[in-house]
């Protein structure tokens, strides 16, 4: 199962060191792949190596897609993390 | 071993009697050995209980950090964590060991190449994280590899311990304990770099420049550091120690003399008026600036919100760090500097490398060039005008181009602040630093823009004599008593004067007495300093009188060298005051 969505990063300081930790440990509760694409980059959204290569600043949309039993549920979660500011201003 | 004297710069007095930790921040050298074929899986085996104790260990330097830093600093930690626990690149040191690498030289492999691929990253974000590449790398060889663990937040409370490191990086001053370090003594540096300043405005004794500490002296052995003297004495006699305590006691009771001065006024012998300021690295120094007889801040320095940071503060956050300030002063003057990024005092891993930082893209030339950032500084500033007698200066001027684009991005942080409502001062007052040739020279053109002038001598000097302040083997040559640091010093003076613009002294070489008597004797009235020389400083103005002053720096004006220069300093001052009173 693939599910796909486009979600917009609308904390102020964009995807920096803390929220890219976030999402590495939201996207390591579902057996599906997750990827993160923005600008022709595709990077693994369980590898914080990856996810801090995206670089994606205030403003941006990150394409979130996943492919598993869990899809749904995954590009859900992610997309209540990137809408939750990972708790920032 | 017979006992020795090291000898290096001294950067912040006072005496300490104390075991050496020895801090090695380095990335260890990996062998180039490699294993047998059936070794493999012992060798994965062993990659993973080193990387399982790593982030044991993180978390534990997290949650001390959290206790002592606050949790958004220490969220770095977790950060690594989860750079640790990456599963890509787990894969990749495993693949390596699979090719019969050892463990240690797999992962050395793997982190040199994702260093050097976060480097050259397009994205300063990116480039940010190096530094924390570069902890974890550090980390985890030091556990394959069995060293001993430097970690700089691993001691005791009350350890009264000698800090010992190659440098000092802002970075290592995130995790800098001050129950436990009581002194701090480095291989490179000066009096003017960044880890002098910050020893003198923590008020701990530090010597620096001592070139190779950290390859003589071993953790645990006890040591007595004078940082007035700049000395570090090892495997101390009986009757050395005996001599140190003694002194230790002398520098107390004159300590509770000086105390005495904080609330009498800085006027000289023949009554010139001085006023007195205080240099601010940081917020939680301006009540200790207030209490030691501070008339207000002549430099507060904003570096710290930046410094060691994984992402810029809010503007809300830099208005309550400038607001603190302000609120220890009230009805005084809080002259605040923008950020003064670059050089020596990089926000962590944050720039590309520069062949040459000091002459390359820091002050106020990134702030101008990042205007969105720079206007988020800018806000807070206006908005705390708004609360006290707030000016701000602008680093590193070299042309009024750059004054006249700070104004309007000022301008328009102002109108940004009226449309939505928020209280500010429209009309602060803005000054500029003098720290450049450029500047002192254009100081008449430059004064018809702005309201001060301040004179930073450290970079003034630098950048005058072309030499590196934070290069330990030029040290003997920068000299801030040179005859071409004093003309563009008095000629600043005597423009500013003409054009009715304020001029202070805020570089840190005014807590010097010889350097303070100077700068009064090219007439200079206002001098900010750390909070911890104040009361040296004017005990100094005090016991001098102006017109004195004005002829010793008129005679050293017409010295050929620095050295004619500080000689006929030297003896006009030790007529004036007695020797105790000498030492910075």
């Amino acid at each position: 199962m693939i599910a796909e969505r486009a979600v917009v990063v609308i904390n102020q300081a964009g995807i920096h060191a803390r929220p890219s930790s976030e999402i590495v440990k939201t996207a390591a509760k579902f057996s599906s792949s997750v990827t993160l694409s923005l600008d022709g980059l595709d990077v693994n959204a369980k590898s914080i190596m990856g996810v801090m290569m995206l670089a994606a600043p205030c403003g941006s949309t990150v394409k979130v897609r996943a492919d598993g039993d869990d899809a749904e549920a995954a590009v859900t979660a992610m997309a209540d993390l990137f809408a939750s500011r990972f708790g920032e201003a | 071993m017979p006992n020795t004297l090291l000898r290096g710069i001294p950067a912040s007095p006072g005496i300490v009697i104390g075991p050496v930790h020895l801090l090695r921040w380095e990335v260890p050298e990996v062998p180039d050995d490699v294993i047998r074929p059936e070794d493999v899986p012992a060798e994965i085996e062993r990659l993973r209980i080193a990387l399982a104790r790593t982030v044991e260990r993180l978390r534990a330097v997290r949650l001390r950090a959290e206790r002592d830093a606050g949790s958004a600093e220490a969220a770095i930690f977790e950060v690594q964590v989860s750079i640790v626990e990456d599963a890509e690149l787990r894969s990749r040191v495993e693949d390596l060991i699979g090719q019969q690498f050892t463990a240690e030289r797999a992962f050395d492999v793997v982190m040199h190449g994702w260093r050097e691929h976060f480097a050259r990253s397009v994205h300063a974000m990116v480039r940010e994280r190096v530094s924390d590449l570069v902890d974890v790398h550090i980390r985890v060889l030091t556990i394959l590899m069995g060293l001993p663990d430097h970690d700089p937040v691993d001691l005791p409370k009350g350890a009264n311990a000698v800090l010992v490191t190659h440098d000092l990086t802002p970075s290592l001053t995130l995790q800098l304990d001050r129950e436990c370090i009581a002194a701090i003594a480095t291989d490179v540096g000066t009096r003017a770099s960044h880890v002098a300043i910050l020893a003198r405005s923590l008020g701990l004794p530090a010597v620096v420049g001592l070139l190779d500490a950290t390859e003589r002296l071993r953790s645990g052995e006890r040591v007595i550091l004078d940082g007035s003297a700049g000395t570090i004495a090892t495997r101390p006699t009986a009757q050395e120690l005996e001599a140190a305590a003694n002194r230790q006691r002398r520098q107390s009771a004159e300590t509770a003399e000086l105390a005495r001065l904080a609330s009498e006024a800085a006027v000289t012998r023949d009554g010139v008026r001085v006023q007195l300021l205080a240099n601010v690295d940081l917020p939680d120094e301006a009540e200790q600036a207030a209490a030691n007889g501070a008339e207000g801040v002549g430099l507060m320095r904003t570096e710290f919100l930046v410094v060691g940071r994984a992402v810029m503060p809010t503007e809300d956050e830099q208005y309550e760090a400038y607001a603190g300030v302000v609120r220890a002063f009230p009805g005084k003057p809080v002259i605040i500097r923008t950020f003064d990024v670059g050089g020596d005092k990089l926000p962590v891993g944050g720039f590309p490398a520069e062949p040459n930082p000091f002459l390359g893209w820091r002050a106020i030339r990134m702030c101008l060039d990042q205007p969105a950032l720079f206007k988020v500084q800018l806000r807070a500033l206006l908005r705390v005008a708004a609360t006290g007698d707030v000016r701000i200066n602008l680093p590193l001027v070299v042309s009024l181009d750059e004054v006249r684009q700070a104004r309007a991005l000022l301008a328009e942080a102002a109108a940004e602040l009226a449309a939505a409502g928020v209280p500010h001062r429209a009309d602060v007052p803005v000054g500029v630093m003098i720290e450049t040739p450029a500047a002192a020279v254009l100081a008449e053109v430059l004064a018809r823009d702005v309201a001060f002038f301040s004179i930073g001598t450290n970079d003034l000097v630098q950048y005058t004599l072309a030499v590196d302040r934070g290069n330990a083997a030029l040290a003997s040559r920068f000299t801030p008593l040179h005859p071409a640091v004093l003309r563009l010093i008095r000629m600043t003076r005597e423009v500013g004067e003409g054009a009715g613009v304020e001029v202070g002294v805020c570089g840190e070489m005014a807590s010097e007495p010889l350097m303070a008597f100077a700068l009064l004797g090219l007439g200079v009235r206002q001098l900010s300093v750390n909070p911890f020389a104040l009361t040296r400083v004017k005990r100094i103005v005090r016991q001098i009188s102006a017109s004195d002053a004005r002829e010793a720096a008129d005679a050293a004006l017409a010295a050929g060298t620095a050295a004619e220069a500080e000689g006929i300093l030297r003896e006009r001052l030790a007529a004036a005051v007695p020797p105790e009173f000498l030492h910075s």
